[in-house]
């Protein structure tokens, strides 16, 4: 794997994205946004499934996604260009993982929670008893994603490029 | 670096040694620690705040007004988290931002967003929360909520560029 992390990291893409004066510092802030919209936009729905602001209707509020999907495509892409300045300093890392297991977890439960109560609220029926843990848990795992990712440029070992 | 004569830096550096701040700061995981309680309160605030801003400028209608700003108070308490741990960052490297045009940047849309809220609160917020739920709220709430996301959104992109350029003299205007 130490090639191909070399050869990605000698592309002249790869270089420019490093070297740039304004590029790699122009994705981290798209990347910062995304997750802000994202996140954001997880979280609201979380606290409404744990039982906060229990006076709106709930399944209103699946008309935040398409502010969490606005957020994923722009931390995704940014993501990927990330990635493709420093491969071996973040595939290497096993925090890195960590990240994408906590933050795919909490949007596979953004899916349970769209999937399975949203319908409820809907027919107006009553939650069943582990929607608020549901929701608890969900805004644990988005908080824990953040987290690995700001102690990723800490914990990394490897770094073949500066 | 030049004595400052409005701000004693090297007493807001002496505070920090004294106090233990900088000791923790500067071991191996004080700083990001304090990194991610920030951008955990910070995306606490976007969800209470700034989904309540898209809410007045018309996004997820459906959702009653005065029952999504009950969560305001759980952004309140994301802004403090980024206050606290801003204030360690601070305490920490104050040169790092006092002069740092991206810090100054980020203090004033800070300032413009309280600015923005005590507005809110005295102009607009008992008309917004007799809106109904699938109504677009008045005009001035849409324009209160673009600014307030504005502003938040401008403070996180100052965040980054205080970390990658300190200071960023060849785009600030007035260094």
């Amino acid at each position: 794997m130490t090639d191909i992390f070399a050869w990605i990291e000698q592309t002249p893409f790869s270089i420019w994205l490093r070297e740039d004066l304004y590029a790699f510092f122009v994705v981290l802030i798209f990347h910062s946004l995304g997750m802000a919209f994202l996140v954001g936009g997880g979280m609201v729905i979380c606290l409404r499934v744990a039982g906060l602001a229990s006076g709106a209707r709930l399944e209103k509020f699946r008309g935040f996604f398409p502010v969490m999907w606005i957020g994923l495509v722009m931390a995704v892409c940014s993501g990927v260009l990330l990635l493709w300045s420093y491969p071996a300093k973040a595939l290497t890392n096993p925090v890195f993982a960590l990240k994408f297991i906590l933050l795919i977890s909490a949007g596979v439960m953004m899916g349970v929670i769209a999937k399975r109560l949203f319908p409820l609220a809907e027919r107006g029926e009553a939650l069943p008893g582990w929607a608020r843990w549901a929701g608890i848990g969900t805004f644990v795992l988005w908080a824990a994603g953040v987290t690995a990712g700001k102690f990723l440029p800490y914990t990394h070992h490897v770094l073949m490029v500066s | 670096m030049q004595p400052d004569h409005l701000i004693d830096v090297f007493a807001i550096e002496k505070f920090g040694i004294d106090t233990g701040i900088f000791g923790f700061m500067n071991s191996k995981w004080g700083w990001p620690t304090a990194e991610s309680i920030h951008f955990i309160g910070l995306n606490m605030l976007m969800a209470a705040v700034g989904m309540f801003d898209l809410r007045m400028m018309g996004v997820a209608k459906g959702i009653r007004m005065s029952a999504l700003h009950r969560l305001v108070p759980f952004g309140v308490v994301g802004w403090l988290m980024c206050v606290g741990t801003g204030f360690l960052f601070f305490v920490s490297a104050p040169g790092q931002y006092l002069y740092n045009p991206a810090w100054q940047t980020k203090m004033a849309l800070m300032a413009v967003a309280g600015c923005n809220m005590a507005l809110f609160y005295a102009t607009t917020a008992n008309a917004v929360h007799t809106v109904g739920p699938d109504d677009l709220p008045p005009t001035r709430a849409r324009l209160i909520g673009f600014v307030s996301l504005a502003c938040w959104l401008g403070v996180i992109i100052c965040g980054r560029l205080i970390t990658f350029f300190r200071p960023p003299y060849h785009w600030c205007v007035w260094c």
